[in-house]
């Protein structure tokens, strides 16, 4: 019985407790290779927009950007026609980034970018000894668009999304010094990145702080203002809060006391989330809450079935401001929807506080269970419910 | 004294045996009562009358001459927490009909009182619906929106045996009408929206032990399997859940498949996504089922446009031409005709406006008619030899559909990668007749809302079905000039059904509360009916009508 327990919580610190990082230099390998994978393409697009007389200029061109893309410990560096980028090379950098034991989330999209690099210096090559000019164009549009691929996009997670995808999704997106911590919570101080199973689910950072810069290769997904921070939710989060909410389940089943109850709403919300239901929910969901055409939202029947399905106040949030009302889901302005939840935790004789409940989502929600509450003092007996005023 | 009791005693059992054979067959359908009950005028004792799923009547005491004339017989209010979606099962003067959340009430056929009532409080996960019982030997059976199968006494309501059918309850419920064939009762599914993949069970009828199930989604290494992306034929969807229609000569089944899942996310199940959207023909007559064809309708669908229409087999003229043919209909607004040996397309015809189909929901929303409801529902429609024409009602709507590119399950919700749409533009229906041997309407009408309520055709050249706004009508089934119609007051979302009792022909429907999917801002304002206007009543009501 210990030893289980003893597995579910390593397996819990792996997904949210200790979050494997890259190493510090594997951040700044990424970024020196995208830096010379831009000046490599820089050096093609300007002189395909420009006009030269005669092959020496475009010959250049392609030597340059080949000694950016393959560095000078290369063969196919060619040092007479100069270097637009660091001397590494991207391919040296992306050797070096993965000539390490093991492998990260972010290996594929790295060695699929390296596949790419090899791709465009073939073209490149192939470029060199072109005689007409439009097989030499031809040669560089391919090359071209082998480096897209290097490049990638932040927006898209392995092969596709290249280096900026990497970078913008997972642990390679972690600067040296920065504190990285656990995605499936908010940070206690920022600047912070928040990390499950080693993707980057959002980076916080102070908001009013001269310091602060946005990173360049991020898939901001949603910006949320909670107090003094920004935080930016990656185009990963979605998929790790599923991750969160597993984790809490496994989290659940080891034996251990609930945790007390935060109030997550006011009254004042609740009250005003009243006239919200009645006017939006009540048809279906009816005037005890028990269900009419639709299923009951409150009391015994609710929660006992919350429990059963391991929901938590997430997929509740979820529910409520994705799917509802079921007639014309996402019609409801962001307050009315806030409003008609916290009646929603009143009717169910959750506690009120002094934190209103918020109108964005909160990965914290992902880790609060519902289910019947023992201590609860419902005004309905029978349904176990409470009613709101 | 001794030897004089002993054969005494052997002609008791003799006599009580004979007596209960006896019994047995004038009491309560037999296997020939099912196959031949589309020439039972009496009773109705199978989900669309016959096996073939064609509610249609010859030689009835109802004609074209007389309808207008017909009568209320008697309204039973029964509970109203929901919808009723309820097809009668009428055996010997008594009707069996049951309330959105599972109450079961038997009624006396002439009179409406009830006989029996079971209540019921079962789980509701989404949709409270129920499309009605079974009746077997001595037995009614019901399936419930907690996943049970039950089995109730026919002559008390009290529980004979209650099993747990759903083979997930958090993400499973039942709302078809079981149907029983042999020694088993069919039952579909309804987990398609929330994460599961469709089924068909065979239920042995004395026991509810559980011959088999016939998944819709291909396994591992079986054919179809293919058609879906990596891992996503794992909450596949393609639910059972409304109707089957059987070749008993053959031991043919033929059922439609519903949508697949995430509903309206179709970039994480990449294919046709097999057998989604599609009427499956099975063979029924070994220990397992096996597929003889199968033709999809709308192959990866992203609309929730599932075929909803109970499958009708005919023997029609197309082309001069006579073929055994099988109808289907589905939510994406489309009415098809298919080869029933073969599954081979004749024609499709488009019954609801069309409108953007291929563009799948995305981040910004696009709109797409029909709407969810939109199309050919549950209730499906119905074929007349003698004019060679099947009516179908469809809904026009059109939907604003929207995906954020995710889908996540979460035991006992929905597994939408969306949301259900919203409403765009006006919520109007047609009552479309449809010539067979062409393809092309007979007669359309177009009218003020939804109508989902099936159809039952009679001989004598009549077409009756209910509009949501609650119009109960008569139509001329040659011209679609309305010959008689009754407002009920409430929404009509069940089929219309037949039977007799004392020497009268009586037709029967239930109406109820509008529910989810057919609620209607027009109602509360009174919503206009053929008569005028009504206020929409929250009651629950069977009714019966009959000749004066």
């Amino acid at each position: 019985m210990r030893t289980i327990a003893l597995r579910l919580l390593a397996v819990f610190a792996l997904v949210c407790g200790a979050p494997a990082s890259a190493a510090p230099d594997d951040h700044a390998g990424a970024l020196a290779a995208l830096a010379d994978v831009r000046a490599a393409v820089t050096e093609i697009v300007r002189i395909e927009d420009g006009y030269a007389v005669g092959h020496g200029p475009y010959l250049r061109a392609a030597h340059r950007a080949m000694n950016a893309l393959v560095g000078r410990r290369d063969d196919g560096y060619a040092a007479s026609f100069g270097d637009p980028g660091d001397g590494a090379g991207t391919l040296g950098h992306l050797d070096t980034m993965l000539d390490k034991e093991g492998s990260s989330l972010w290996t594929p999209a790295i060695e699929g970018a390296k596949a790419n690099v090899l791709a465009a210096a073939d073209n490149l090559q192939s470029a060199f000894g072109e005689k007409e000019m439009e097989d030499y164009q031809a040669d560089l549009t391919r090359a071209l668009a082998n480096l897209a691929l290097v490049v990638g996009r932040p927006s898209q997670d392995g092969v596709l999304g290249g280096i900026s995808g990497a970078l913008g999704n997972t642990t390679l997106g972690v600067p040296a010094g920065i504190p990285s911590v656990s995605g499936c919570a908010l940070p206690a101080r920022t600047p912070a990145y928040g990390i499950v199973a080693q993707r980057l689910v959002y980076v916080a950072l102070p908001r009013r702080s001269a310091a602060t810069t946005i990173p360049d290769e991020l898939s901001v997904a949603r910006v949320v203002v909670q107090g003094d921070d920004l935080i930016l939710y990656t185009r990963a989060s979605d998929s790790a809060m599923a991750v969160c909410r597993r984790t809490a389940h496994l989290q659940r089943t080891r034996a251990v006391a609930p945790a007390k109850a935060v109030p997550w709403y006011t009254a004042a919300q609740a009250h005003d989330g009243i006239a919200v239901y009645r006017k939006s929910c009540l048809q279906c969901h009816g005037a005890d809450l028990q269900g009419t055409a639709g299923p009951a939202v409150a009391g015994t029947e609710f929660l006992t079935t919350a429990k059963t399905n391991k929901w938590t106040l997430s997929d509740l949030r979820t529910t409520v401001f994705q799917n509802m009302p079921f007639s014309n889901p996402g019609s409801l302005t962001p307050k009315q929807y806030a409003d008609v939840t916290a009646f929603l935790l009143a009717s169910n004789c959750y506690a009120a506080g002094t934190k209103p409940f918020p109108q964005s989502d909160s990965p914290a929600f992902a880790a609060i269970k519902l289910g019947p509450i023992p201590a609860a003092n419902p005004s309905n007996p029978k349904l176990r419910t409470c009613t709101v005023k | 004294m001794l030897r004089k009791a002993i054969p005494l005693v052997i002609v008791a059992i003799v006599s009580l045996v004979a007596v209960s054979r006896l019994s047995a067959q004038s009491t309560w359908p037999t296997a020939d009562s099912y196959v031949n009950a589309d020439k039972d005028n009496a009773n109705w004792i199978l989900p669309a009358r016959s096996y073939t799923g064609n509610r249609y009547l010859t030689s009835t005491e109802i004609t074209s001459a007389n309808v207008g004339t017909l009568k209320k017989a008697w309204a039973t209010n029964i509970d109203a927490r929901g919808p009723l979606e309820t097809s009668p099962i009428v055996w010997n003067g008594t009707v069996y009909v049951t309330s959105s959340h599972n109450d079961v009430y038997a009624l006396d056929a002439q009179t409406g009182a009830v006989k029996w009532h079971r209540t019921y409080k079962p789980h509701v996960i989404a949709f409270s619906a129920n499309r009605g019982v079974a009746l077997g030997d001595g037995k009614v059976y019901e399936a419930t929106l907690d996943g049970h199968l039950i089995a109730l006494d026919a002559g008390t309501g009290k529980t004979v045996w209650n099993i747990v059918a759903a083979h997930d309850t958090t993400n499973t419920f039942f709302t078809m009408q079981p149907v029983p064939y042999k020694n088993m009762l069919l039952l579909g599914a309804s987990n398609g929206d929330w994460g599961g993949i469709g089924y068909l069970s065979a239920f042995d009828a004395a026991t509810g032990k559980r011959i088999w199930d016939w998944k819709t989604v291909p396994g591992i290494g079986e054919p179809g399997h293919n058609s879906w992306a990596g891992d996503s034929w794992k909450r596949g969807g393609a639910a059972i859940w409304s109707g089957v229609a059987i070749d008993p000569a053959s031991n043919t089944l033929y059922v439609d498949a519903g949508n697949p899942q995430p509903d309206f996310l179709g970039t994480i199940r990449k294919g046709a996504n097999l057998y989604s959207n599609s009427m499956v023909a099975l063979d029924i007559s070994g220990a397992t089922p096996t597929v003889k064809w199968y033709h999809q309708f709308i192959p990866h669908d992203t609309h929730d446009w599932d075929p909803a229409m109970p499958p009708v087999l005919f023997s029609g003229t197309v082309g001069g031409a006579q073929r055994n043919l099988v109808a289907a209909g589905d939510k994406g607004g489309n009415f098809w005709v298919l080869d029933a040996g073969t599954g081979a397309l004749v024609y499709h015809v488009a019954v609801s406006t069309q409108k953007g189909q291929n563009t799948e929901p995305n981040r910004k929303g696009d709109v797409a008619c029909p709407n969810t409801n939109g199309g050919v529902e549950f209730n499906g429609g119905s074929y007349m030899p003698d004019t060679n024409a099947f009516f179908v009602p469809s809904v026009d709507q059109c939907g604003l559909w929207t995906s954020p590119g995710t889908a996540t399950y979460v035991s006992g919700q929905f597994f939408l990668g969306g949301a259900f749409p919203k409403l765009v533009g006006p919520s109007t229906g047609y009552m479309s007749a449809i010539d067979i041997g062409s393809g092309k309407f007979l007669w359309r009408k177009h009218l003020a809302f939804p109508q989902i309520g099936g159809a039952l055709s009679l001989s004598s050249g009549i077409v009756f079905t209910g509009g949501v706004n609650g119009d109960f009508t008569a139509y001329d089934a040659k011209t679609g000039s309305v010959l008689w119609h009754h407002p009920t007051n409430q929404t009509i979302q069940a089929p219309p059904g037949s039977y007799s009792a004392g020497g009268k022909q009586y037709v029967i429907v239930a109406s109820g509360p509008a529910g989810i999917n057919f609620a209607d801002p027009r109602f509360g304002q009174g919503a206009p009916t053929l008569e005028g206007t009504y206020t929409h009543s929250t009651k629950a009501t069977i009714t019966a009508f009959t000749l004066p």
